[in-house]
């Protein structure tokens, strides 16, 4: 009968080898993919929680839309910072008197757009998506229309809740 | 001789399986090594033969291994969130620490490892020393071998600099400046390192690219070199044993030696992570504040050099700091060469195993001798435990998010400590805070308390009082018994709406403000205006904001007032923490 301890020997040696071994490229992967993915988990997105002061109700005219900055404080990691820009929106009146705001971020691939007064449309420089001055998509790459924006109209003040969109997508689905 | 069990089954033959076709695995993997040939690779690895045997001390090289991997990846990962720069260098470790996943065990396992790898790197160290395993052919091993030592003390030195916290700021302001005392080299090589004339952005950025790019390029390359000289000059077992018997014991690496190898590193890593954990990760301490000094001592490995540069000081200190040490690397690494002897056993290598003992023995008394020192040292103990307290506050405050400006602005987040900094930089020029006496201006230690209002009312011109403000034709001292006094005082205390008023003492004292014509001057309706100011709701929150905002108001000091008016120069917000701040004096006695 042949010796089987030496090949029982070798086999348990592979096994405590390769087991440990395994055991602790497991014991990296695991913290390593939890810290990482701390960046997977809902936050407060920048100027989402409160409208922002943006205009005067008479900057606001018929047929020419308003471009406007939104400023809003700032939570980026670990720094706080205040007063920032943190993007554009696109002030319009009408039908009739009611003040509607459009995300300037191009719902295709996130280009600011412009107006185009000759042409009454806004534009995309980047990819040339158009869009009424409703909002509404004419032309071009970009699947849905120009994201509208919560106004809350005073006599003294417009404000809006500024949001980010997914891009590239036909629906508008908020960032959060 | 072996024991079979008595009833084990009698052995058959197996029964031969048809031929199959290989698995999916097996058939990648010769697709895969016939492109790449890498199970010859991988053979050569496994199949070392390793005279003699398998040995529980040849496990210190592979956990050296497994512990530069553990800092490759958590220096990677770290490299996900940490931000080089002055501002933000000190916030992002703050963020990683206390508010990323799981971030203080990575951080805590990237710091403990590269102690553990000292630690290690000495013990293989010593080993060689005892095993003269650095003889020829060995030498460039050994050269090897102490250029990562090497490394691994310019990984600490450099990664130490990056959280850019008190310890850290300090530590490298001071290793800069030994290095500026260099001669001749040393001015230009401090400029070289910090990247200009003082610390700042470019220092930060500078010990971050030689900690994550240019140290790990050369310590990959010195590892490959070191292993493929260990590979080829084979291990140096124990002399004792002759070479016929190491020649017949012979095993291959796998799996004999990688099983004890996989055990060692398996024990370190749980003793790493336990260590992780019972600490909660490495020490981070309150931002860098280049005002604000503190006894810095660096690691444990740095000490015995740190001793030896202390004990020099004076004109001499470069000796110390530089020659000494510069010496004995040299010493270490001529060593092949002044060792040639072929015995390798103990009794024909008394000077260097002495040598050796003899700088084991001076490192541990060198080493211990500040640990010993700083304990009874009372100032150094209170240092630490205010730093202690400054860190625990400032990563408290970082949670809110740091202020751009980023490092000491982090206190800005913190209402009573950016009221003190208005107070110091508007209020401190004329009013005293610490019961001495103000320039120009009341002191307001304990304001708003009875007793400094009792005091007031005695002697309002006196050196605490109105004294300094040096007022024309000011108010007269209260002339009035001990009881009536008390009840004036619960009066106006009652005014500043503390809670714990005795309404018939302060009852007792507005009819005494009437008899004894104080209503003359002061009015009580809170809006008019008289030759005093006007005591409704004297030492209220919004009493003192509108006091700060415009002291000069008619319901305030009138025609007659001293102070400065803050409306345009503070935001209303800043004014109303000033408020809050002063109303909390009445409690700091």
């Amino acid at each position: 009968m042949p010796d089987l301890r030496p090949e029982l020997r070798r086999g348990f040696l592979k096994a405590v080898a390769g087991g440990i071994g395994g055991a602790l490229a497991a014991l990296a992967v695991v913290p390593s993919v939890v810290f990482v993915g701390h960046a997977l988990r809902p936050s407060a997105v920048a100027g989402a929680d409160v409208p922002v002061r943006v205009a005067a109700p008479g900057e606001v005219l018929g047929g020419r839309p308003l471009r406007v900055s939104i400023t809003s404080d700032v939570r980026d990691g670990w720094s706080r910072r205040t007063s920032e820009k943190i993007g554009a929106a696109w002030l319009v009146r009408g039908p009739g008197e009611q003040v509607r705001a459009f995300s300037a971020v191009c719902p295709h691939l996130g280009c600011a757009v412009e107006w185009n007064g000759n042409a009454q449309t806004f534009e995309c420089p980047c990819e040339g998506s158009t869009f009424d001055v409703s909002g509404n998509r004419l032309d071009g790459p970009a699947r849905r229309g120009l994201d509208e924006l919560e106004v809350v109209a005073t006599d003294e003040d417009i404000r809006v809740r500024y949001q980010r969109f997914r891009l590239a997508t036909n629906k508008k689905v908020p960032v959060r | 001789m072996r024991d079979d069990p008595p009833h084990s089954p009698p052995s058959k033959r197996q029964e031969v399986d048809p031929p199959r076709r290989p698995s999916r695995t097996a058939r990648a993997a010769t697709w895969l090594d016939q492109r790449t040939g890498y199970s010859a690779l991988v053979r050569l690895v496994l199949d070392e033969p390793i005279p003699g045997g398998a040995r529980w001390w040849y496990v210190f090289g592979s956990i050296l291994v497994m512990l530069l991997a553990i800092e490759a990846l958590t220096g990677l990962l770290l490299a996900t969130a940490y931000s080089p720069s002055v501002a933000a260098a000190w916030a992002s470790t703050a963020h990683i620490q206390d508010v990323l996943a799981l971030g203080w065990y990575v951080r805590g396992v990237h710091s403990f490892a590269s102690s553990a790898l000292i630690a290690l790197a000495l013990i293989h160290l010593l080993q060689v020393l005892l095993f003269a395993a650095y003889r020829a052919p060995r030498e460039l091993t050994w050269l090897a071998g102490l250029g990562l030592l090497a490394l691994l003390l310019a990984f600490d030195v450099t990664g130490d600099g990056l959280r850019w916290d008190e310890r850290s700021y300090w530590a490298k302001e001071s290793e800069l400046a030994l290095v500026g005392g260099l001669p001749v080299i040393g001015g230009p090589l401090v400029r070289l390192i910090q990247g200009g004339p003082q610390i700042g952005n470019y220092t930060v950025l500078r010990l971050y690219a030689l900690h994550a790019l240019a140290l790990p390029a050369l310590t990959l390359l010195l590892l490959v070199a070191h292993v493929a000289l260990v590979r080829r000059h084979g291990v140096t077992p124990k002399w004792q044993r002759p070479e016929t018997e190491l020649a017949e014991t012979t095993q291959p690496y796998w799996p004999f030696q990688a099983a004890r190898d996989a055990v060692a590193c398996g024990i370190t890593f749980l003793a790493l992570s336990l260590a992780v954990v019972a600490k909660h990760g490495a020490p981070l301490g309150a931002p860098a504040d280049p005002t604000r000094s503190l006894p810095v001592r660096p690691r444990w490995y740095w000490l015995g050099l740190y001793e030896l540069r202390q004990s020099f000081a004076g004109p001499l200190e470069i000796v110390g700091a530089v020659i000494v040490p510069a010496l004995l690397a040299l010493l270490l690494a001529s060593l092949p060469w002044l060792d040639r002897g072929t015995s390798r056993s103990p009794s024909g290598r008394k000077l260097v195993l002495a040598g050796t003992a003899a700088g084991i023995v001076g490192l541990a008394v060198l080493t211990v001798l500040p640990i010993a020192r700083d304990r009874g040292d009372v100032a150094v103990r209170r240092a630490w435990a205010d730093a202690a307290e400054r860190a625990r506050h400032a990563r408290q405050l970082a949670r809110q998010g740091v202020p751009a400006a980023g490092g000491t602005a982090v206190f800005r987040n913190d209402p009573a400590f950016a009221a003190r900094e208005l107070w110091t930089e508007h209020c401190a020029t004329c009013h005293a805070l610490d019961g001495g006496g103000g320039k120009e201006a009341p002191d307001l230690k304990g304001y708003n308390s009875r007793a400094w209002i009792q005091g007031f009312l005695r002697d309002p011109n006196g050196r605490l009082y109105m004294g300094p403000a040096k007022i024309e034709d000011g108010m007269k001292p209260v002339e009035a018994t001990d009881d009536e006094l008390r009840a004036l005082t619960e009066m106006v205390y009652a005014e500043s709406g503390a809670e714990d008023v005795d309404r018939s003492l302060a009852e007792t004292g507005r009819a005494l403000f009437e008899q004894r014509d104080c209503d003359r001057c002061h009015a009580l309706d809170g809006v008019s205006g008289n030759e005093g100011p006007n005591l409704k709701g004297r030492g209220t929150l919004a009493y003192l904001t509108d006091l700060i905002a415009d002291p000069g108001a008619e319901r305030f000091y009138g025609e007659r007032n001293r102070m400065p008016s803050f409306a345009g120069k503070l935001t209303p917000e800043e004014i109303a923490e000033l408020a809050r701040f002063v109303r909390s004096l009445r409690k700091a006695h």
